[in-house]
């Protein structure tokens, strides 16, 4: 084997490409910013020594979330005890917010939008965080997540079909649902 | 299990266009004689909706960037190389040409760690967060196309007038934007028509979306600050002083370029070479950005 810049370029713009992915999905499943951060910086350093090994046809995005996730699942298996629960209080999403000018009360009730679903996805299940996040954030297919999770894909559904539900239960008041008022969902 | 039971299961492959056939005619008949699934469907859309606009979910902290490329760096070096093999693999690589020398002069294993590292570190400098945010509203204009064209964005103004669109916008976006008076013309023909907008919520702001139409497609125009949002990568086409960015995403053919402070990416499903998408537009509206207004 030699060494291919092409590929080289390729993993570092792949890498940059799905950075704020792997930064949430590493969010979702440790719920840490620090843990996160060091999920992240974990998966990109063994990603490069891996990249040798990388078929030119393989799906780049999921190779760095199986990554991340094998490294997780370690690190819970190493520990013995169940990942730590600790919500940050920091907020990531207003260091990006670099417009200043607009509307202090938009800028209010979107904040506080994106905080309610964020607060609303962490109450549910790892798996279904997961899930969520996978496919409604990520998009990645109904196969891809199956493969990332080494389950058959009617998992998958029927796990994203639950956390979905519970969602919509979590977030009732804030669904604009044309014609009626939202009602909880039946969990 | 009854009927309701049986295709409550086809309600996530509907909203995820999964559906075909038999199948999705099957569904679409349920649907319109169950009054509890079409509920189900709408909140499923709804919700849906509520959860592409809180996208990212996460977005990555700046600093971490320079961290992964120095740890990447630091972890390379650690297991491959001394610190004096490793600085004289640096210059070598930065004076000459780095593959030839790198072959000659040290193993590729080692190498490999080293290249990668510093090509990261350099992917992980300013211009990578630039690329990042191009990339981060490159997805925001594909999503929010998608779902204006799955009925999950309906318009807030719908008027074909470029006047009462843009004085619509006035005030409740945190920029000023104004839409050229007429729509842009191949020929004598218009290649298409204004047909409104809404706000859309990027990274925590209100952007515009403006909404044009032709005889078989429907056009998404996104305007955000260019302190926001960026246009980079793809494939470029120059026009004066102005940079188009053309990809495809998915299926669908988007173009974003910057001018006066805004970004704007134009999304459809219009086939056509880079050169000619943007310049279909950009030709005809140009005399008038020129006469003050700031579409481009």
């Amino acid at each position: 084997m030699t060494f291919s810049f092409e590929k080289a370029h390729n993993f570092s713009a792949a890498a940059d490409e799905h950075f704020d992915g792997l930064y949430a999905y590493a969010m979702v499943l440790s719920r840490n910013r620090t843990e996160a951060e060091d999920l992240v910086q974990e998966t990109c350093v063994r990603a490069m020594q891996a990249i040798g090994r990388l078929r030119p046809d393989s799906n780049v995005k999921s190779w760095l979330f199986t990554i991340l996730r094998n490294i997780w699942l370690n690190q819970l298996r190493q520990r013995r005890t169940a990942p730590t629960i600790e919500l940050d209080g920091g907020d990531s999403t207003a260091e990006l917010a670099v417009e200043t000018s607009k509307d202090p009360h938009d800028q209010y009730v979107s904040k506080m939008e994106s905080d309610q679903v964020r607060e609303a996805i962490q109450q549910l299940s790892v798996e279904s965080r997961e899930v969520i996040l996978l496919r409604e954030y990520e998009e990645l297919s109904y196969q891809e997540i199956a493969s990332l999770l080494d389950c058959p894909t009617g998992t998958v559904m029927s796990r994203l079909g639950r956390a979905r539900s519970k969602l919509r239960a979590l977030l009732s008041d804030k669904l604009h649902v044309p014609g009626r008022r939202a009602k909880g969902a039946a969990e | 299990m009854n009927t309701c039971d049986k295709h409550r299961a086809d309600i996530l492959l509907y909203l995820d266009n999964a559906l075909t056939g038999w199948q999705l005619g099957e569904f679409q008949a349920h649907l319109s004689g169950c009054p509890d699934c079409k509920a189900q469907l709408e909140e499923e859309q709804a919700l849906s909706s509520l959860l592409r606009s809180s996208r990212p979910l996460y977005p990555a902290p700046d600093g971490l960037r320079a961290r992964v490329a120095a740890a990447a760096a630091r972890h390379g070096s650690a297991r491959t190389l001394d610190p004096d093999l490793l600085r004289k693999a640096r210059l070598q690589i930065f004076s000459q040409h780095v593959r030839h020398l790198a072959q000659r002069a040290f193993g590729w294993k080692t190498l490999t760690v080293t290249i990668l590292a510093l090509v990261l570190g350099v992917v992980f400098a300013p211009a990578a967060i630039r690329r990042t945010r191009a990339t981060a509203y490159l997805k925001t204009a594909i999503a929010t196309h998608r779902s204006y064209l799955n009925g999950e964005l309906p318009l807030q103004i719908r008027s074909d007038s470029p006047e009462v669109v843009t004085a619509w916008f006035a005030g409740k976006t945190p920029f000023h934007f104004q839409l050229p008076t007429s729509p842009p013309t191949l020929g004598s023909k218009p290649v298409c028509r204004l047909t409104g907008g809404r706000l859309v919520n990027y990274q925590g702001s209100s952007i515009a979306l403006v909404t044009y139409e032709t005889v078989s497609e429907k056009i998404s125009l996104l305007v955000a600050s260019s302190t926001t949002a960026v246009a980079a990568g793809g494939e470029e086409v120059r026009s004066g002083d102005l940079t188009f960015h053309h990809r495809r995403g998915g299926s669908f053919n988007v173009i974003t370029w910057t001018n006066r402070g805004l970004t704007y990416a134009l999304v459809s499903s219009l086939s056509g070479s880079a050169q000619h998408s943007c310049l279909v537009c950009h030709q005809d509206i140009r005399a008038q950005a020129a006469q003050g207004g700031s579409f481009l």
